[in-house]
């Protein structure tokens, strides 16, 4: 990578995905700790990396799968038991504080219904779900992100939601009387 | 005339932005004609909506992004980064009660490891240590079945594109006549250096039995004792009151994991007695 203004370019579009690889490293760690060293290490391995030439055409996939490829590598080398997430939620938006709080109040009801059910999934599907659902990757994409063929990407998702929507409408009446 | 059936079937892909053109445009022109595909459509889009706007999940806190701003300053302008501290005041204080526990332990330790050392004394491969804690992880219910069946030749199949090998599991107890000892309860994929290996669950006597396989280039079995049959070497270890057999054929390597009282490879008499292979596992029998 030549010339400063490069440099500052890569480092400011590889900061707007720090959420997103945050969130993803705690999908796959589920443990704050250890998704902060991972994506310590992901952002390590892309700065000494960013002189690629495949980094810029795609860098949000491409940090995914530097973050995939970097917590298999630990996995193989930790044999690690099993680990237990803190869920932390993000915090309240603008838009939310601007409503009616009635409103907001009901709407971070569902989100956070929404957001335990997607950590109850087994590993495979939440992986899935927030690589396509929330990260909003394209079915190619996440085949790349994962290594699997777009058709294993298909079926995945497919199985992932119906499990998700298996979960979120036995907790529809909860929600239903907190409406009320 | 276009089928609901098939815009049905289409539908996700529409839903995901994975259709163009033509038939982007068929799935729009007959949800706009059908009321109830229309139905079943905002059902999906509402179902998709709810997930996708609980998006971000986590925001990453700000002491988080000051060391990656750090990591980026420095080290995509050509600065070697300082190796990062990997929490370090955490690791020193867990590293120091170690240290302590180890100390007090370390007469039961000898102990132990005088009575479960295997002969040659070698430590279990990567591939092992993986496939004993797969088999832990599957039975607290932390790795569930992507496919559930009974069936060789559909587990078989489920794996092919799936893994870079393919994957053909033996039916050894209809080929022999032999009576049913074990069962195929169903797979999935775990992963394994940068790839996916295979996980094969089976049942026998009332307890789980893994199998995983993945290509011989990714692992080669070491460590633990080497038990010699016929053109086979296998790999026997105790891992956390596991028992793991490795070994390579054909390409492939397998690791199979239980708790079968029985030594690891006596558990594949268990299952292959009575079978063409009785012969090759002769040497496996205890002594």
């Amino acid at each position: 990578m030549d010339g400063l203004v490069e440099i500052v370019e890569f480092s400011q579009a590889a900061m707007e995905h720090i959420d997103a690889l945050y969130g993803y490293a705690l999908t796959l760690t589920r443990n704050v700790a250890e998704a902060e060293d991972l994506v310590q290490d992901t952002f390590l391995r892309a700065a000494s990396a960013a002189h690629q030439p495949d980094c810029n055409s795609n860098l949000k996939g491409w940090l995914f799968v530097i973050m995939r490829n970097a917590w298999l590598n630990e996995v193989r080398h930790k044999n690690c038991g099993p680990k237990f997430v803190d869920l932390e939620t993000g915090g309240q938006t603008e838009d939310q504080a601007q409503e009616n709080p009635h409103v907001v109040y009901l709407r971070k009801l569902e989100r956070e219904q929404v957001r335990h059910a997607i950590e109850s999934l087994p590993d495979a599907y939440r992986e899935i779900v927030v690589l396509r659902d929330i990260e909003g990757f394209t079915y190619q994409e996440i085949a790349t992100v994962l290594d699997c063929p777009a058709g294993t990407v298909m079926s995945r998702l497919g199985r992932a939601r119906g499990k998700l929507r298996k979960l979120l409408s036995t907790w529809q009446p909860k929600s239903r009387i907190k409406a009320v | 005339m276009v089928k609901c059936e098939d815009i049905r079937g289409r539908l996700t892909l529409y839903l995901d932005n994975e259709l163009q053109g033509e038939e982007r445009g068929m799935v729009e022109a007959h949800l706009s004609d059908c009321e109830s595909c229309a139905a079943i459509f905002t059902r999906e889009l509402n179902f998709l909506n709810a997930v996708r706007e609980s998006a971000p999940l986590h925001v990453a806190p700000p002491e988080l992004r000051a060391k990656v701003q750090k990591i980026l300053s420095e080290g995509v302008s050509g600065v070697v980064p300082e190796t990062r501290p990997r929490r370090a005041s955490r690791v020193s204080w867990v590293l120091a009660a170690a240290a302590a526990l180890l100390l007090l332990l370390l007469p039961l330790l000898v102990w132990r490891f005088k009575q479960n050392t295997t002969p040659s004394g070698r430590a279990p491969s990567h591939f092992a240590l993986m496939a004993a804690d797969t088999h832990l992880r599957h039975m607290r219910g932390q790795l569930p079945l992507e496919i559930e069946s009974g069936n060789t030749q559909q587990i078989s199949s489920w794996f092919l594109n799936k893994v870079n090998f393919s994957v053909k599991l033996p039916n050894y107890q209809e080929s022999s006549g032999q009576d049913k000892l074990y069962t195929l309860e169903g797979a999935r994929l775990v992963g394994y250096q940068n790839d996916y290996a295979a996980y094969v669950a089976y049942r026998m006597k009332e307890r789980p039995i893994s199998l995983v396989i993945t290509s011989d280039s990714a692992s080669h079995p070491s460590g633990g004792e080497e038990i010699q049959a016929g053109e086979l070497t296998f790999h026997y270890n105790a891992i956390d009151g596991l028992k793991v057999l490795t070994w390579s054929d054909r390409g492939l390597t397998y690791a199979l994991v239980s708790d079968l009282e029985e030594r690891g490879q006596q558990s594949c008499i268990v299952c292959h007695e009575g079978t063409k292979d009785r012969d090759l596992l002769e040497p496996l029998k205890p002594h």
